[in-house]
Formats: C-alpha cells, structure tokens, sequence
C-alpha cells in the first residue's frame, strides 16, 4: 500500500462501529471530528463543533438525514448547512450557518477521513476483512513509521491499520484475511490486546531509557 | 492574576453555604487564589496569607470579594417574603467558565433537547418573541415576558403548563429566575444560580430557591433541582471553546437568543472578562 495514501487518508472507525441513525466522535491528529451516518446510510464527517453555541456535534443525534445537536437541537446535512433552528419552526436558516465538512469514504469496511480532498480514493485492502479497532497508549510513529503493521496474532496473519489520535494515543484498526473462519477472528480478537500491552511496555522502557 | 480582572474582583461571590460550614472550614478558591471559609463567629474568610476579606451573609450563602467591592450584595426582595420555603440545594462543580454556566441558565430553547419531557419536549420548541433590556438604573440585564410549555416545570406540577419566566443578572456570575407558580398564581417562583468562580474555566454551583411550595419535601426539591442542574453539566462541559466568547462572530445567535446577546454585551461593557475569550487572545 503506497504511503502516501496512508497520510492522506486517515482511517477513523470500522462501517461495523457506525450503524444507520448513529454518530460517533472521530479522533484524528488534528483533533475530532462528528461522524455520522444517515437513516439511509450516508456517510458524514463535520467539524465537531455547533456555530450556534461551541456544544460538541458528536454528542449530537441523527433523525433522517440530518445529524441535530443535543443542546439546542439545530440540525445539520450532509454539506455541514444548518438546515432547521427548533426555536424557530418558521426560520430557513441563513446559508452562513454551517458546519466544515470534510471527505469521507468507506471501503473494505474501513471509514477514511482526509481533510483535503486527495485525488486517489482510500486503500482498498482487498483480501482482507476487519475484526476490531482498539486503542493504544503509544505513538504511532513508534510502532511503525508507515502506518501500517503486517504480524501474526493467534497464528493467524494480520494487518493493523495505525493512526495517531494525540499525545501517546494511536488507533488500531485490525484486519484478517477475507478467507478467515469465524475462530480465527475471535482468536485475534483476543490475542490484540496482548499485541497492545507488548506495545505499550516496549514504550515505556523507551521512555525509561 | 492581572489587573485585567479588576472590575471582576471588586465583586461579590458565593463560597459556602452557612449553615453546612464544615466545623474545620471550607477550604476552596476564588478566582484561581486559595480562600479558607472558617466555621467562627461570626464567619470569616481569610486568604493563604492571612489577610481577612469582606463577608455577607445572604440567601444561605457566604459571600465574599478579593477586592473592594463598590456596592452591597445585590438585593432579592423575595427572600424576605413571608410564606416562602428556602431551598440550600448545595453545590456543583463544573468544568466550564463560570460565565457559560450562567449563559446556560439564561436559555431556555434547550428545555426540549436538554431537560425532555421535564422543562420541555418535543414538538414545543419554539421560542417566542419577549423583551430584553439592560436597566441602566439597577445596572442589570432583564428579560422578561418569556414563555415556554413544560410538560413537568416544577416539582409540583402535574401536567403540561405554559410557563411565564422573567430572568435578572445582577451580577456576572449571579442570576435569579422568575417563574410561574403552579401552588399559588399570580406570584412567582424564585430559583437562583449563584456561581463560584474558581478559575476561568472551573466553577462551583450553587442554585438557591424561595418557592411557595408547602406540599413537597425538601429532598425531592433538592434532587429535582439537581437532576436538572447534571444534565446541564454535561452540555457545559462539552462547550468549545470552554471560555465564553465575549466578541461577535465566534458563534452565531438567533432571537432566542437575545438574553445571551444581552449578557455577553453587559459583560463587556463592565470589562467582566474573567472566564471570557476575547478576540485578541
Ligand atoms: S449549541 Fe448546537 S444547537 Fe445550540
Ligand atoms: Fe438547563
């Protein structure tokens, strides 16, 4: 996988943690981000911040095609526009009254979010299925410089799908082969947080020495 | 602590209430600056370095001010209103500015999303027009004329009502609300929230009561009131930026909004900045 598409490309959440009608906070190195998937399975990705009053979107619900913010209830599309103000039924909201969105694509089962727009789509990881994500006290240039890691956990082969999320924090998303049994899944499952806790300890005698 | 907050010392602040001062004190803060509430009498509250600062004893609380301050507590004439249950309904801390915590008391459109099927629901969440004004002579910012349907406004109520609200600040970190009173119409309900400011963006809340209730028990007003106060508190500590933005721009007000726009523009006239973003910061 070229590794440019890696820096582009920031892996967030796997399909599987983001149901229809659901939104999740997106933690990328420059901070999170609102991730929000319509009633119909649209796909969004919004600054996660309200311009009517700062409340955070993420902590926000989706009611059809629009993701509403817990405080006040404004509710925003697919484009971050501020659609309906529920003080004030009546109002079209002003076209000046909206969220930063950002690119999002989902494949494979994996959501990717770049804050500009690249020119070539998400890595496709064919061959591979997703199992879990997990988070790591560690920095993801300590675990590998690419972004990526190839192991095997459980005897099964493995890819890990790494980013940065802040200050000694990195997400994990974990892939297997597409062939892999059910077994095998749960096997890695399990077996990850043993490949977590090695990280971590490895990060701490660094740290030590 | 600069001089940029002197408007703000020279003011009166909450820092315990009296009659539940531990016997050892209360050791807590003032604007970033350690104050110790000491359980003598009568009650003082002296700074690290030993120096005594002002005190009044007030609405159940003690007040106190690092600096000078000009005027005496502001006056809430319905304390002294015979026929009305003073409610102590204890503290809160929370991890905002203590100007947003005031800000949030202040709103009433999110009654629907924030307080459901207690202080609104859903499909009444339009906000009609009412009056603001900053009354030159008291120097406080007023609104009045404000209404709002409730499926449940008071601990007392049994059904949906339209409630009638009239909101005072008369100092930054202080506002009192006048409500509907289900038990006896034609007078109002007064719920306050006096604000501790510990540091810019921390504060202790003290909400404060002077109902005409003589049905409910004490325990369930203090539960009711502080049930609404956490689900507050999780809106508050989630605002970005924490600090409140005092510049237009930052965030974008509607019409029901104009008793915030009206604090935020007090706040600045008065250079009332501590816990405040301007936009040269
Ligand atoms: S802060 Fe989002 S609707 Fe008010
Ligand atoms: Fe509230």
């Amino acid at each position: 996988m070229p590794v440019e598409m890696l820096r582009d490309w920031i892996p967030v959440a796997l399909s599987a943690d983001l149901p229809a009608a659901t939104v999740l906070p997106a933690h990328t190195p420059s901070g999170i981000l609102a991730l929000w998937r319509s009633a119909s399975g649209k796909l969004t990705a919004l600054a996660d911040r309200c311009p009517h009053r700062g409340m955070r979107l993420s902590y926000g619900f989706v009611r059809g095609e629009a993701l509403s913010c817990i405080y006040h209830g404004w509710s925003y599309g697919q484009t971050g526009q501020c659609l309906r103000i529920p003080a004030h039924p009546e109002l079209a909201p002003p076209g000046a009254i909206k969220a930063a969105s950002y690119a999002v694509e989902e494949r494979n089962g994996v959501i990717w979010i770049a804050f500009e727009p690249p020119e070539a789509p998400p890595p496709s990881l064919e061959g591979f299925q997703p199992v879990r994500s997990i988070t790591v006290n560690m920095d993801a240039g300590a675990i590998t410089p690419n972004g990526t890691v190839r192991t095997q956990l459980a005897g099964v082969d493995v890819l890990l799908i790494v980013a940065g999320i802040g200050d000694r924090e990195t997400i994990a998303h974990v892939m297997v082969d597409a062939a892999a049994s059910a077994t095998d899944r749960i096997a890695v499952s399990n077996a990850v947080e043993g490949w977590r806790r090695t990280c971590e300890q490895l990060g701490l005698k660094e740290l030590a020495s | 602590m600069t001089v940029r907050h002197q408007p703000m010392i020279d003011e009166w602040y909450p820092v315990a209430l009296a009659s539940q001062l531990p016997p050892g004190g209360r050791a807590t803060q003032l604007m970033g600056t350690p104050v110790l509430v000491v359980a003598d009498d009568p009650i003082r509250v002296v700074t690290d370095d030993g120096r005594d600062l002002p005190v009044t004893l007030r609405y159940g609380h003690v007040w106190t001010s690092l600096g000078q301050p000009a005027k005496q507590l502001f006056d809430i004439p319905e304390a002294d209103q015979p026929g009305r249950r003073l409610i102590e309904v204890g503290v809160v801390r929370v991890r905002c500015s203590p100007l947003r915590a005031v800000e949030n008391f202040l709103d009433i459109a999110h009654f629907p999303f924030v307080h459901t099927d207690i202080l609104g629901a859903e499909p009444h969440t339009e906000v009609g027009k009412y009056d603001v004004e900053i009354r030159e002579k008291e120097d406080e910012v007023w609104a009045t004329k404000v209404q709002f349907y409730q499926p449940q406004a008071a601990k007392s109520a049994t059904g949906g009502i339209t409630t009638d609200y009239m909101y005072r600040v008369p100092a930054p970190t202080s506002s009192v609300l006048y409500k509907t009173c289900p038990a006896r119409p034609g007078e109002w309900d007064v719920i306050t929230l006096f604000v501790q400011p510990l540091q810019e963006d921390l504060c202790d809340v003290w909400p404060w009561m002077a109902l005409f209730d003589d049905e409910t028990a004490t325990t369930d007003l203090i539960h009711f009131q502080q049930m609404i106060f956490l689900q507050d508190r999780s809106i508050l500590e989630n605002q970005i930026p924490r600090l409140l933005p005092l510049d237009p721009g930052r965030e974008i007000p509607t019409r029901a909004d104009l008793t915030s726009v009206a604090y935020r523009r007090w706040l600045k006239r008065h250079q009332f900045t501590y816990g405040a973003q301007l936009v040269a910061q």
